[in-house]
């Protein structure tokens, strides 16, 4: 083929924008009123989000009302409103405020961003020094009840060791007054554990471990499951059951919440992302959507052609282009304006006679993402 | 759980449906409170601990036999064994052990948060780790101790034995659950409150003496059995059957103050 892939270059074009984002690497987006006062001293806090159900909405999700930031959700099951964690003088989370609905979202952040902490404070484990959590209405630190609804997977590899894998499933579903009592077993075999399930837990691998303590928190059939790094340890083939477990329970309609450092992953599991940084909200949305809104920074398209000097020679005269790099058939691309490149790519490869055979963005992967997001 | 069954090892594809279950999976699941008495005696106690355990109730054996050494009366004699050896030392270590196991150790091994992380009221669950704990301690402490002192040649003592041995780790119980949702280093603050608070202050203030275990155990024994001129009960601290209330208020009041502290806490990940 000669000719330039027309599909080829549409590759490199940025995805459509979907739901808006705030701007990277800042805290949740301000009104005027979140405008330095009169005073010009310190900055009003953000505002907060719309109010969660009352008491009376307590039996359906709280949340937000239809609104255009894209750290919440209309159907918002889990409400976070300007959370603030400190430990002694480490502050782990400042004033985030975000939402989750049905279907699977990721966290994302680099190592002590806070994302464990936000976590834990939606399961209630840690009550907030400021700000409010509330789960379908109820503050899970202080409301047992809402317990029933909630389940955690903590990333620490901490399990009761002398308890079996069985044990440890009836044991969660006692305590939850599971009713059906072949649930454990299922679950158990859910996670592919049903073979090993009358062995101690302590003799587990981390991987093995995970997914007994994933049976677990499933067992109760949770409507909010909240997941840290859950698939830790486990081998290429689990990893990729797991993610479609995640991933049909968000289908069934419970709030999956999953951090992960596997960012691809979560490209594949999580359609909508919360990006914390330094215990700060970076960013939410689909992660195509957060990459569109860095667009004041350059993207980078690799352009795969035998003619790769002369369609780089050609590239450099373009409006679009701010930088062209050549190693031997790879040409780095780099533009403010990718979709417009897209939409050129294929005119002047067909002028320089240049046999497109591959074309891809670089950076719009959630690792791109983040490395933005942290500048 | 209706989510389609993806095994990990299986891919997408959805494996068969689990085989019918089989042995335990087969009972019926237990009240939360059985599960949590279950839990605190499978893993809260593994074998290790039941060693620890082990290990005081046969050196209160021994602690018994050494009484008959003595060239005086058994009463006075064993009177002297129970007050620094059975109550002074295997009954507080005992409960120690075993008291740290059913809350302290399982908040700092980081696997409280599955029971935290249920509809379980904080009073149930601290109820339902003490009275496991407790049963540890009918099963193997109360049996040494009714045991060391038919070694030691006082029949008669076997009884007010039990039952100072029954309500004194009842209420050491309650003060070890106590610490272990106060404090994180729970077994050394409970060790500081055992040879600190009870034997050395409790040993010359009368008003620590009157809220000790240690002290109102020596009280329960000694104001119902003849103790051979052997003088241990203590002037201003009740004894005999008042004793048995005074651990029982004890236990009361720390198993409030527990369960209230378990609605405070931060339960820890295993790693922090």
């Amino acid at each position: 083929m000669t000719a330039p892939s027309d599909e080829a270059a549409a590759a490199a074009a940025p995805a459509p924008p979907s739901p808006p984002v705030p701007a990277p690497g800042s805290a949740p987006p301000r009104s005027p009123a979140a405008e330095p006062d009169g005073d010009g001293d310190t900055p009003l806090p953000a505002p907060p989000p719309p109010p969660p159900a009352g008491p009376s909405q307590a039996a359906r999700p709280a949340g937000p009302p239809a609104t255009l930031d894209p750290a919440f959700v209309t159907d918002a099951t889990v409400t976070v409103q300007r959370a603030s964690v400190w430990f002694g003088h480490k502050v782990a989370l400042t004033e985030l405020s975000c939402s989750f609905g049905p279907g699977v979202t990721g966290l994302l952040g680099p190592n002590g961003a806070g994302k464990t902490t936000l976590m834990r404070a939606v399961v209630g484990l840690l009550p907030l020094n400021e700000g409010t959590v509330r789960v379908l209405g109820h503050d899970p630190h202080r409301n047992r009840d809402v317990q029933r609804s909630l389940a955690m997977v903590p990333e620490d590899e901490a399990v009761p060791p002398a308890l079996t894998a069985r044990q440890l499933v009836r044991y969660t579903a006692a305590l939850h007054r599971v009713a059906d009592r072949e649930a454990p077993d299922r679950c158990l075999g859910t996670v592919g554990l049903l073979d090993v399930a009358d062995r101690r837990v302590g003799g587990f691998s981390k991987g093995m471990r995970q997914r007994a303590k994933i049976a677990a928190a499933l067992v109760a059939e949770p409507r909010v499951l909240v997941l840290d790094e859950p698939l830790n340890g486990a081998d290429p083939v689990q990893r990729v059951a797991l993610i479609d477990l995640f991933r049909a329970l968000g289908d069934q309609g419970r709030t999956v919440i999953v951090s992960s450092h596997v960012l691809h992953e979560v490209e594949r599991l999580a359609s909508r992302q919360i990006v914390v940084v330094r215990g700060r909200l970076a960013a939410a949305g689909q992660h195509h959507a957060i990459r569109d809104a860095l667009a004041d920074r350059p993207r980078s398209v690799l352009v795969r052609t035998p003619g790769a000097r002369e369609l780089a020679a050609r590239l450099v005269g373009l409006d679009v282009v701010r930088g062209v790099t050549v190693d031997g058939q790879s040409v780095v691309v780099s533009s403010l304006r990718a979709g417009e490149l897209a939409a050129l790519l294929p005119r002047v490869a067909r002028e320089a006679d240049a046999r497109l055979l591959d074309v891809r963005p670089l950076d719009d992967s959630l690792e791109s993402v983040f490395r933005e997001l942290l500048r | 759980m209706t989510v389609t069954p993806t095994a990990p090892g299986a891919g997408a594809t959805p494996p068969p449906r689990p085989p019918a279950p089989a042995g335990s999976a087969a009972r019926p699941l237990p009240s939360p409170f059985v599960a949590l008495v279950g839990y605190t005696l499978r893993g809260c106690l593994p074998a290790r601990r039941w060693w620890g355990v082990l290990l005081p109730c046969l050196g209160a054996v021994l602690f018994g036999w050494l009484g008959t050494l003595a060239d005086t009366t058994p009463q006075r004699v064993f009177a002297f064994v129970a007050e620094q050896g059975l109550f002074g030392l295997v009954l507080p270590l005992t409960c120690l052990i075993i008291g740290d196991a059913v809350l302290g150790a399982d908040l700092r091994a980081g696997t409280f948060s599955f029971t935290w992380l249920s509809p379980v009221r904080f009073p149930t669950i601290v109820l339902a780790r003490w009275l496991g704990g407790w049963l540890v301690a009918l099963v193997t402490l109360v049996p040494a101790l009714v045991l060391a002192t038919l070694v030691a040649g006082v029949p008669e003592g076997a009884g007010p034995m039990a039952i100072a041995a029954v309500s004194a780790s009842a209420a050491y119980l309650g003060l070890f659950v106590m610490i272990g949702a106060m404090a994180r280093r729970s077994a050394v603050w409970s060790l500081a409150v055992v040879f600190l608070g009870e034997r050395l202050l409790g040993g010359v203030l009368s008003g620590i003496a009157q809220i000790s275990p240690m002290w109102e155990a020596q009280q329960v024994y000694a104001g119902l059995v003849d103790t051979g001129g052997a003088r241990l009960v203590r002037d201003g601290t009740p004894n005999g059957w008042s004793a048995v209330v005074r651990l029982a208020t004890i236990l009361v009041i720390t198993l409030v103050l527990a369960s209230w502290r378990l609605g405070r806490l931060k339960p820890t990940a295993g790693d922090e």
